[in-house]
């Protein structure tokens, strides 16, 4: 450690601190601070603070990056002169860190060359990659109406419950096991549970038909709830940074996912008033968009390499005009929004298909048939809607002839937007399904055509392509 | 907040849907009354007919009569569909259109050649949606339909069944059985073949009665054939009105109560909206004061 100034803690706030430093050595704004102290009870006190402010007369205040209990006035700070910086490098593959890019699997030291600091510069204008390609899921719902961007963004919108957790753990199982690049996962502040199960999942799920698992390509970085504010606030950073490290260094297509963006966002908003900043629309933190941006704008695409992103973004109190989500909207290529009404129906993945949007869902991308085929998907589940209300006043006789079409169909194409996942086989008991995009184009043209409007709608739950619910409806009829 | 401007609006509509259903309801109740009216005054004289025609099966005579003679082999029969000229009445039309198609699938089956006759613009949009041909379209039946007026296409089926232009006729209608049960059939009238056996009940009772017959037995017969069938066509027609004007009430009923439940549910969430709006900006005033100190 390679001190430049020391300096003592002259206030402790909750999870921020205050420390005085000479006015002649005061450190640098997001300079890393560590502290590392027994008190006279004996307990040993080892926190790292990140410097937000300089409040003048010497004093900084500071974001502690772990727990502030058993801190007290007057204890030795020393600077580090430099930024909070975590192991980059293949050597972080295989393994999981939490914020400040110490192992916690514990395996053992970390081999790595380099350090990178978590606060880094967004890769200049000139650098962005310009192209623009489709990336294929398999899942029916997300390539026909809302398909991702290789190299692009993708969030997952949703109030609690919903399923993002389980979508975004799919499309791991799904893209990081055909993947051939290196995976990073970004935990931030979601239960810690589900980063152990996500952690034992991956060292059994295997990589296409190789025998390595999907964890050897792939490192995580863990700052979940039970963690203090400033560890979830720069987690996902630290996440990106070693991401970051693939895609410069390596130029390999990088994946990158992040559960939970909101929570970023949330812990920004808790350490905010404790920084003394006046509160904005809703409570949130006035420095909210740039907080973000600075986060989101370095997940991007350069020449030298690709990162793909896939953010869940939690949605409180199912309003996604909340300004959390409405802000983490703005960033992404791929939007994909999750509705109470249509998990409440028992249809999963519960994407509404109106609501989510896909800046590529254009001929000029997805080429003309594709999008045409997609726009017909969604005129008939928009009209649906709009005849929602008669239906549930006058009843479904009262409609024109067309408008019943229309609603037979519309109610087959709602129910065939659910799929099986690979990742709750456990539960539904039915193998996963993976699309290709051609089958899901086809079969959801015939349905519009009305080729399979014979078929009750039961069958067209949880089935792949097409085809599969008319065996579906056979089995069914054998069954009785 | 956005969000309850929305709600407003949806409020609206809804409020404006219920007048309209509500409205319906009290037509069709008062409508109901004097449909039901004349369906009683028919029922009776029908009843009469039948009675007498079942006394004549008793009599043991020896009769005939065209109308009443089965074909052997049916080639080409008449489907007359009776729906409504109007919405609104839950699945009235829906029931007998079903019924109607299940039938001509029937038909087509057994191949048996048969022309349509549908009144009603309910029946004749469907048909034509289905692009099913339709050959004679009739509109003019509303809710209180003329003897006249159904003696015409009567008379017309009569004279066709007797000349052999066709074998069969059947009505697809709405019957009423009781206040709250109507169900939709297909009834054949021609060849006439059961007449007493619906409303025959009362018959046993008055079989006691010996009949003279002047000038002939086979003279009256020829008179009370026809307006035996006359008036069961007309009694469909009657059913029909009644049953209509039933499912209406019902189904407006249902709709108005369906409305004011969303209208409760609509304005619920719009107050839920408002007063979170009002909770939020408070909040944020009160924030920023404290923050201001």
């Amino acid at each position: 450690m390679s001190d430049t100034a020391t300096g003592t803690v002259s206030q402790i706030i909750g999870s921020t601190f205050d420390a005085e430093f000479p006015e002649d050595g005061l450190p640098e704004i997001y300079n890393a601070l560590k502290i590392e102290e027994t008190t006279r009870g004996g307990v040993k006190v080892k926190v790292t603070g990140e410097v937000q402010q300089h409040l003048g007369g010497g004093q900084v205040r500071c974001v502690a990056l772990g727990s502030t209990d058993g801190m007290v006035r007057g204890m030795t700070v020393h600077d580090t002169g430099q930024p909070l910086s975590v192991p980059v490098g293949k050597g972080t593959l295989g393994r999981v860190f939490n914020v400040l890019g110490d192992p916690i699997d514990g395996r053992g030291d970390v081999p790595h060359e380099e350090r990178w600091p978590i606060h880094r510069p967004s890769p200049q204008l000139e650098d962005l990659s310009a192209k623009t390609e489709v990336f294929e899921t398999g899942i029916k719902v997300v390539d026909l109406l809302t398909p991702f961007v290789r190299g692009g963004k993708a969030g997952l919108f949703g109030g609690a419950g919903l399923g993002k957790t389980v979508i975004l753990t799919e499309l791991i199982a799904r893209i990081a096991s055909a993947h051939g690049g290196y995976s990073v996962f970004a935990g931030v502040g979601e239960r810690t549970r589900e980063g152990n199960d996500l952690w034992l999942e991956m060292q059994e799920t295997k990589i296409g038909q190789t025998e390595r698992s999907v964890i050897e390509q792939t490192c995580m970085v863990f700052g979940q709830m039970n963690e203090p504010p400033g560890a979830r606030l720069r987690v996902a950073l630290s996440a990106l940074t070693m991401a970051e490290w693939f895609r410069d260094a390596t130029g390999s297509d990088t994946l990158l996912f992040v559960d939970n963006i909101f929570r970023f966002s949330q812990a920004g908003s808790e350490v905010s008033a404790l920084l003394g900043r006046m509160p904005s629309a809703v409570g949130y933190q006035p420095t909210l968009g740039t907080e973000l941006g600075q986060l989101q704008e370095r997940i991007t695409s350069t020449k030298k390499g690709a990162i793909t992103s896939v953010q869940a973004v939690y949605v409180p109190a199912d309003d996604p005009t909340d300004p959390a989500p409405a802000t983490a909207f703005s960033h992404l290529d791929a939007f994909i929004y999750l509705e109470r009404k249509i998990s409440e129906k028992g249809i999963y993945p519960a994407i509404d298909p109106l609501a989510s949007s896909s800046r590529i869902l254009d001929p000029q991308y997805v080429g003309d048939h594709h999008y045409q085929v997609a726009r017909r998907v969604q005129q008939t589940l928009q009209r649906y809607r709009e005849l929602q209300d008669i239906i549930a006043i006058l009843g479904v006789d009262e409609l024109s002839e067309d408008d019943k079409m229309v609603v037979h169909r519309a109610r087959r194409i709602e129910r065939f937007l659910s799929q099986p996942f690979l990742v709750a086989e456990v539960f539904t008991g039915k193998a996963g399904k993976i699309t290709p995009l051609a089958d899901t184009i086809r079969s959801f043209e015939e349905i519009c055509d009305g080729k399979w409007d014979h078929l009750p709608e039961s069958a067209f739950m949880y089935v792949g392509a097409i085809e599969e619910a008319e065996e579906q409806y056979k089995k069914m009829q054998a069954e009785g | 907040m956005a969000n309850a401007r929305l709600l407003v609006k949806r409020l609206k509509a809804v409020r404006n849907i219920r007048k309209i259903t509500r409205t319906m309801e009290l037509i069709a109740t008062s409508r109901f009354k004097r449909a039901m009216d004349r369906a009683t005054e028919a029922a009776a004289y029908t009843k009469k007919i039948a009675e007498i025609v079942g006394d004549l099966g008793q009599a043991n005579l020896k009769f005939s009569h065209p109308l009443l003679q089965a074909r052997s082999e049916e080639k080409k029969s008449v489907l007359l569909v009776l729906t409504s000229n109007r919405g609104l009445c839950g699945g009235y039309n829906g029931a007998v259109l079903r019924k109607t198609m299940r039938h001509t699938e029937d038909l087509q089956e057994r191949g048996i050649d048969y022309s349509l006759e549908v009144s009603g613009k309910r029946g004749i949009k469907f048909l034509n949606f289905q692009k099913i041909a339709i050959d004679q379209q009739y509109t003019h039946f509303e809710d209180k339909p003329k003897f006249s007026e159904v003696n015409e296409l009567g008379a017309r089926f009569a004279e066709d069944f007797v000349a052999g232009k066709i074998d069969r006729l059947d009505v697809a209608y709405t019957a009423f059985e009781t206040m709250s049960r109507q169900s939709a059939v297909v009834e054949t009238l021609l060849p006439l073949s059961n007449l007493s056996s619906d409303e025959g009940g009362s018959s046993n009772v008055s079989s006691s009665v010996d009949y003279e017959f002047a000038p002939s037995a086979q003279e009256i017969l020829e008179e009370i054939v026809p307006a035996a069938f006359h008036a069961k066509l007309f009694k469909c027609f009657l059913d029909a009105a009644v049953s209509e004007q039933i499912a209406r009430m019902v189904a407006m009923k249902g709709a108005t109560e369906n409305a004011d439940e969303m209208a409760g549910d609509l304005k619920q969430q719009y107050n839920r909206a408002r007063q979170a709006g009002i909770t939020s900006e408070l909040a944020e005033i009160i924030g920023g004061v404290a923050a201001l100190e």
